[in-house]
């Protein structure tokens, strides 16, 4: 069927693309017409909605964007705006603690787990389940969720209460909000990442735990020299990717406390996401943006120069 | 005997071990617990009274069983509307994803045409640029398209997604390419091969973007919050947010009411898909 329809169809597409491809002998467009033809939706996407706002946020962070007016050229002024805002440096010091105490808090959480379950002989999937389950918890029932547990007198207050502390007022108390936001997320997220750990801990050949076993390796040494090592890039993968994630964090800290208590929680994406969306300045916002760029950019060369020297 | 782990019979029977073993096991236990504990109370938050929630020290369980603030809770704001908006975006997006980026990994994998290299490597480069650093000028650029406000915001930038055309291509490289020569030798046109073969061949990949498709649509309150600007068009957790989490006057129980059932439909789409999920979570660790 296809046999005869095919040859008709290419004939009568071939002329109006004479112009995209005129760069081609004759018999290549034939062969690869429809290739590139099957490119071109993807490319067209690509450029539209994402080289697009990459490139132009350079431009516009050198303008004043009015949508009514007409944008104005003010040259550095965003930038000197932005730098000049005593909230920056706070924001990047909120920033940092955040990441800071994801580590602390939230990073050995997943490989201790993964390894744990690993080794459990019962109920293991029911364990790996129950762990993954809060990470199909959308995000607004989570906030909603989390706000009554860290209420006063919520859930974890009523636990202390029981251990005889006195109440605490987690998320409103500027000394815990950040905090407890990190015990928020992990709650979350830390099951998807035990999954991939436990891919990588149940991929270890069990014939090396034997034979150190049998070389008179105990527990600890097996999971030190044998589990461990063999986590390490995924380890790493891990780790720089939570870091670049947890360096753009804003969407908790601005659903549940909008950057408050006393600005505690004001991190420097929220920081951006308030330029634009709540003083219309996009201006501003996108000239942090693209500081956010270069910083995180001259990090990854950074990384990747000590990387090579390791060799 | 089932085959060992780190852990061999052996060592299990020195007291030692065995105690700090019985200790990982309560650990687990305790971190179960604390996964579902909250998910459960939510539930049961839903079927108490109001004054109930708000006594001190919390019950899990409910005293007296309030059915009634279901009804109450979908009726409260109009679900039905906003969770057809986000069934809408899931759909287009899905269906842009499968087409566009199918059409590009099929022309990059199997058709291989000249400078697909270049073509990859423009793909792939926007996963090195960090999103929130071009979230505002996206926004710019949404709104000077005359775009906002509309589904096509959300369908038309589901093309532009790097990461789910590694997942796509890397599926296409793995089939085998005998299909296809047969395919063209039996005069199939490209067309042809990539809805005939190639997408019917695709339907795990194309199960796991729907998922990750699914989740992105039903758990993003922000951007829609931002896109969409009359309240027609909002996502069900946009909605959510805007009018459930931060209302002052709702009662707690019909909130929490709402709350689970938002909750409810992932969870259950996670419990029948569990293995499948967990498998594509594997895959998923080269995210960027």
């Amino acid at each position: 069927m296809g046999e005869t329809a095919m040859p008709h169809g290419q004939a009568r597409t071939e002329p109006g693309h004479h112009t995209q491809m005129e760069h081609k002998r004759k018999p290549l467009w034939k062969k690869y017409l429809w290739g590139y033809l099957f490119l071109v939706p993807a490319i067209a996407i690509f450029v539209v909605f994402l080289w697009v706002p990459i490139f132009k946020g350079i431009f516009y962070s050198f303008f004043h964007i009015d949508f009514v007016k007409g944008n104005i050229f003010v040259g550095f002024d965003n930038y000197a705006k932005v730098l000049g805002n005593p909230d920056l440096l706070l924001s990047v010091r909120n920033t940092l603690y955040f990441m800071l105490l994801t580590l602390v808090i939230g990073f050995w959480v997943p490989i201790a787990a993964s390894i744990a379950i690993s080794e459990l002989k019962l109920f293991q999937g029911f364990a790996r389940i129950a762990a993954y389950l809060p990470f199909v918890v959308p995000g607004v029932v989570l906030y909603g969720m989390w706000r009554w547990m860290y209420d006063p007198v919520g859930p974890i207050n009523a636990l202390f209460g029981f251990f005889g502390a006195e109440p605490v007022s987690f998320i409103s108390d500027s000394r815990f909000s950040m905090v407890s936001l990190v015990v928020m997320e992990t709650w979350q997220q830390f099951g998807s990442a035990m999954l991939i750990y436990l891919a990588g801990v149940l991929s270890i050949p069990k014939d090396w735990y034997e034979a150190a076993e049998i070389d008179g390796a105990d527990v600890w040494a097996r999971i030190k020299y044998i589990t461990l090592p063999s986590m390490r890039n995924l380890i790493i993968l891990m780790l720089i990717l939570q870091l670049i994630g947890t360096s753009q964090a804003y969407q908790s800290q601005l659903a549940m406390l909008d950057g408050g208590p006393n600005k505690a929680t004001l991190t420097y994406a929220l920081l951006t996401v308030k330029y634009a969306f709540n003083q219309l300045d996009y201006g501003a916002g996108t000239a942090m943006g693209i500081l956010m760029f270069l910083v995180l950019s001259l990090l990854g060369i950074l990384q990747f120069k000590m990387n090579r020297e390791e060799y | 005997m089932k085959e060992r782990g780190i852990l061999s019979a052996s060592d299990l029977r020195k007291p030692w071990n065995k105690a700090v073993y019985g200790f990982m096991v309560l650990c687990i236990a305790i971190m179960t617990f604390t996964m579902l504990y909250p998910i459960g109370m939510t539930m049961f938050n839903g079927l108490k009274s109001n004054q109930e929630i708000n006594t001190f020290p919390p019950r899990f369980f409910p005293s007296e069983w309030h059915w009634g603030n279901f009804p109450k809770g979908w009726a409260y704001i109009d679900l039905p509307m906003f969770l057809k908006n986000t069934l809408l975006i899931f759909g287009g997006n899905l269906l842009v994803t499968i087409l566009v980026l199918g059409m590009a990994a099929f022309s990059i994998s199997r058709i291989r045409v000249p400078y697909h290299r270049a073509i990859y490597f423009f793909i792939l480069m926007t996963l090195f640029i960090p999103a929130s650093s071009y979230m505002i000028p996206n926004f710019v650029n949404l709104k000077e398209l005359g775009l906002l406000n509309s589904y096509w915001a959300f369908w038309l930038p589901a093309g532009a997604n790097a990461y789910f055309f590694l997942l796509i291509k890397n599926f296409f490289d793995g089939i085998h390419p005998e299909i296809f020569e047969a395919a063209r030798i039996d005069g199939a046109s490209e067309i042809s091969s990539f809805l005939r073969i190639a997408i019917p061949l695709s339907v795990p990949i194309f199960a796991t973007l729907a998922i990750f498709t699914f989740s992105t649509a039903w758990n993003d309150w922000f951007w829609p919050s931002l896109v969409m600007q009359t309240q027609d068009k909002y996502t069900l957790a946009t909605a959510i947010y805007k009018y459930v989490i931060n209302a002052r006057s709702l009662d707690s129980s019909i909130k929490f009411s709402i709350l689970f059932m938002v909750m409810v439909p992932p969870i259950f789409v996670f419990l029948v898909f569990q293995k499948f999920i967990m498998r594509s979570v594997s895959l998923s660790a080269v995210k960027g």
